[in-house]
C-alpha cells in the first residue's frame, strides 16, 4: 500500500497537529500552574526577608551596604522608584528620602557661608549631628546614595571627586571640567593662587584668571590679597576650622531667604 | 570671660574688602556684627580709627592679616548707617559705637532705679556710672556722654529731670 498524499493523509496529519497543539497548551498550563505556586513561595520568603530585615535596614549602615550590593547583583535597584516594591516592603525609599530631606536642610543651612559647596565630612558630621544622640547611625555610603538620587531628580545636586572624597554641590552653579579641577587643587591647603594653577595643570595665565573669577563670582571662593607673594583664593567649604561651627543666630539672620 | 571669636576671624580672606558684591555684603554685614560684639565684651564706648587698626579686633596678629584703613572706614560707614556708630569729629578720626542705644540703656538705668526703691532720689552723673552701689550693673562704667543721652532719652519719657548742679550734673527720677 502506498503512503499516498490523498485527503485522508491531510486529514490525519491535522488531527495529529491538532492534537499536538492541544498537548501544548496543557503544558503551557502546567508550566504556568508551577510558575505562579513558585511565585507564591518566593513572595512569602520575600516578606519574611523583609520583615526580619526592616528593622536591621533602618539601623545599620554596614547591612544597608551589603542590601545594596546583593540587590545590584540580581539587577534591582531599590530606589529606583520611590513605590517600588523593595523600598515599599522594606521602607529603605524611606530612609533615603528622609536623608535627602536632611541633607538639603544643612547644605541651605550652610549655603551662605560656604556658596553651596560643602565637603562629604562636613556634612556627614553635621547630619549626625542633627539626628541626636538616639538617631540611627547614617554612613558617607548612604550620603553618596542619598545625593545621588537628589541628583536624579533634578534637584541641582552634584558630587566632585577632590583629594580621595567629595565636595557635595547643592546649588547648581556652573561648574565645568575647568573649575573642577582647580577645586580639587584646592582641597589640599583650602586655597589656590595663580601660580599654583598655572604651573600645575600646565595653563596660560588668562584661563587659571577665568576660573578663578568665575569661583569668586559664585560666592565659593574669597580673596586674599595680604598673602606673601601673590594673592590667594580660598574656599570656605575646605576652610576645616568651619566644619565644627555652628551657624550662630547672626549669620542666620544673614542669610538669604 | 575670654572673647569668642567667629569663624570668619580665623579666615584669612576677611580681612579683604572682597571684589565680589554678594560676597561683600556677607563680610561687612560679619564684621558690623563682629565689631559690635567685641566692643559690647570689652566695654568700649569711642573708638579711634588709627587705634583700631592695631587692636585684636582689626588685627589678627596669629594669621597676620589685618584690615586697612580703607576696609575700616567702609565698615564703620556700615556701622553708620544701621545706627550703631557716630563721628565725634568732621574728620573722622574719632567715634561713639554704640553696641546699645541711648534708648537701651536708659531703660536699663531705670529698671535699677525702681528695683531698689529710689524713685524720687536725686542722683549725680558721677554716682549712677561710677559709684559702689551700681558696681554690678551694667551701665556701670558708662561713658558721660552716652549716659546724658541715655537720660535724656528717660527725660524725654517723663521719667527723668537732669539738673544742673554746682559741681556738674545730676538727675532726678520719677
Amino acid at each position: 500500500m502506498r503512503r499516498g498524499v490523498g485527503a485522508g493523509a491531510i486529514a490525519k496529519k491535522k488531527l495529529a497537529e491538532a492534537k499536538y497543539k492541544e498537548r501544548g497548551t496543557v503544558l503551557a498550563e502546567d508550566q504556568i500552574a508551577q510558575m505562579s505556586k513558585q511565585l507564591e513561595t518566593f513572595k512569602t520568603h520575600l516578606e519574611e526577608f523583609a520583615s526580619k530585615h526592616k528593622q536591621e535596614i533602618r539601623k545599620s549602615s554596614q547591612f544597608r551596604v551589603q542590601f545594596q550590593e546583593m540587590c545590584a547583583t540580581i539587577g534591582v535597584d531599590p530606589l529606583a522608584s520611590g513605590k517600588g516594591f523593595w523600598s515599599e516592603m522594606l521602607g529603605v525609599g524611606d530612609f533615603y528620602y528622609e536623608l535627602g530631606v536632611q541633607i538639603i536642610e544643612v547644605c541651605l543651612a550652610l549655603k551662605h557661608r560656604n556658596g553651596g559647596l560643602i565637603t562629604l565630612d562636613e556634612l556627614h558630621h553635621r547630619v549626625l549631628k542633627g539626628r541626636g544622640k538616639y538617631a540611627q547611625d547614617v554612613s558617607q555610603d548612604d550620603l553618596v546614595r542619598a545625593i545621588k538620587k537628589l541628583k536624579a531628580m533634578g534637584n541641582g545636586f552634584g558630587m566632585i571627586p577632590v583629594g580621595g572624597s567629595y565636595l557635595v554641590q547643592s546649588v547648581p552653579a556652573e561648574l565645568n571640567m575647568d573649575h573642577t579641577v582647580v577645586l580639587q587643587l584646592a582641597e589640599k591647603k583650602g586655597y589656590v593662587t595663580i601660580s599654583e594653577i598655572k604651573d600645575s595643570l600646565n595653563w596660560e595665565r588668562e584661563r587659571a584668571s577665568h576660573v578663578v573669577d568665575h569661583l569668586l563670582k559664585e560666592g565659593l571662593a574669597w580673596l586674599d590679597s595680604q598673602a606673601e607673594g601673590e594673592p590667594q583664593y580660598w574656599l570656605p567649604a575646605l576652610f576645616s576650622e568651619i566644619a565644627s561651627r555652628d551657624v550662630t543666630p547672626e549669620e542666620a539672620n544673614q542669610m538669604t531667604p | 570671660m575670654s572673647f569668642e571669636w567667629p569663624w570668619q576671624y580665623n579666615f584669612p580672606p576677611f580681612f579683604t574688602l572682597q571684589p565680589n558684591v554678594d560676597t561683600r555684603q556677607k563680610q561687612l554685614a560679619a564684621w558690623c556684627s563682629l565689631a559690635l560684639s567685641y566692643c559690647r565684651h570689652r566695654k568700649l564706648y569711642t573708638l579711634d580709627v588709627l587705634e583700631a587698626q592695631e587692636s585684636p579686633l582689626f588685627n589678627n596678629k596669629k594669621i597676620e592679616r589685618k584690615l586697612s584703613v580703607e576696609a575700616i572706614q567702609v565698615i564703620f560707614e556700615e556701622l553708620r548707617k544701621k545706627g550703631n556708630l557716630e563721628w565725634s569729629d568732621k574728620s573722622k578720626s574719632r567715634c561713639l559705637i554704640m553696641w546699645r542705644s541711648p534708648e537701651e540703656w536708659g531703660k536699663l538705668i531705670y529698671q535699677w532705679v525702681s528695683k531698689n526703691g529710689m524713685v524720687n532720689s536725686v542722683f549725680t552723673l558721677y554716682e549712677l556710672a561710677n559709684g559702689d552701689d551700681t558696681e554690678s550693673e551694667e551701665f556701670h562704667g558708662l561713658e558721660e556722654g552716652m549716659l546724658l543721652r541715655s537720660l535724656q532719652a528717660l527725660q524725654t519719657d517723663g521719667k527723668a529731670e537732669i539738673i544742673t548742679m554746682d559741681d556738674g550734673k545730676g538727675v532726678k527720677f520719677f
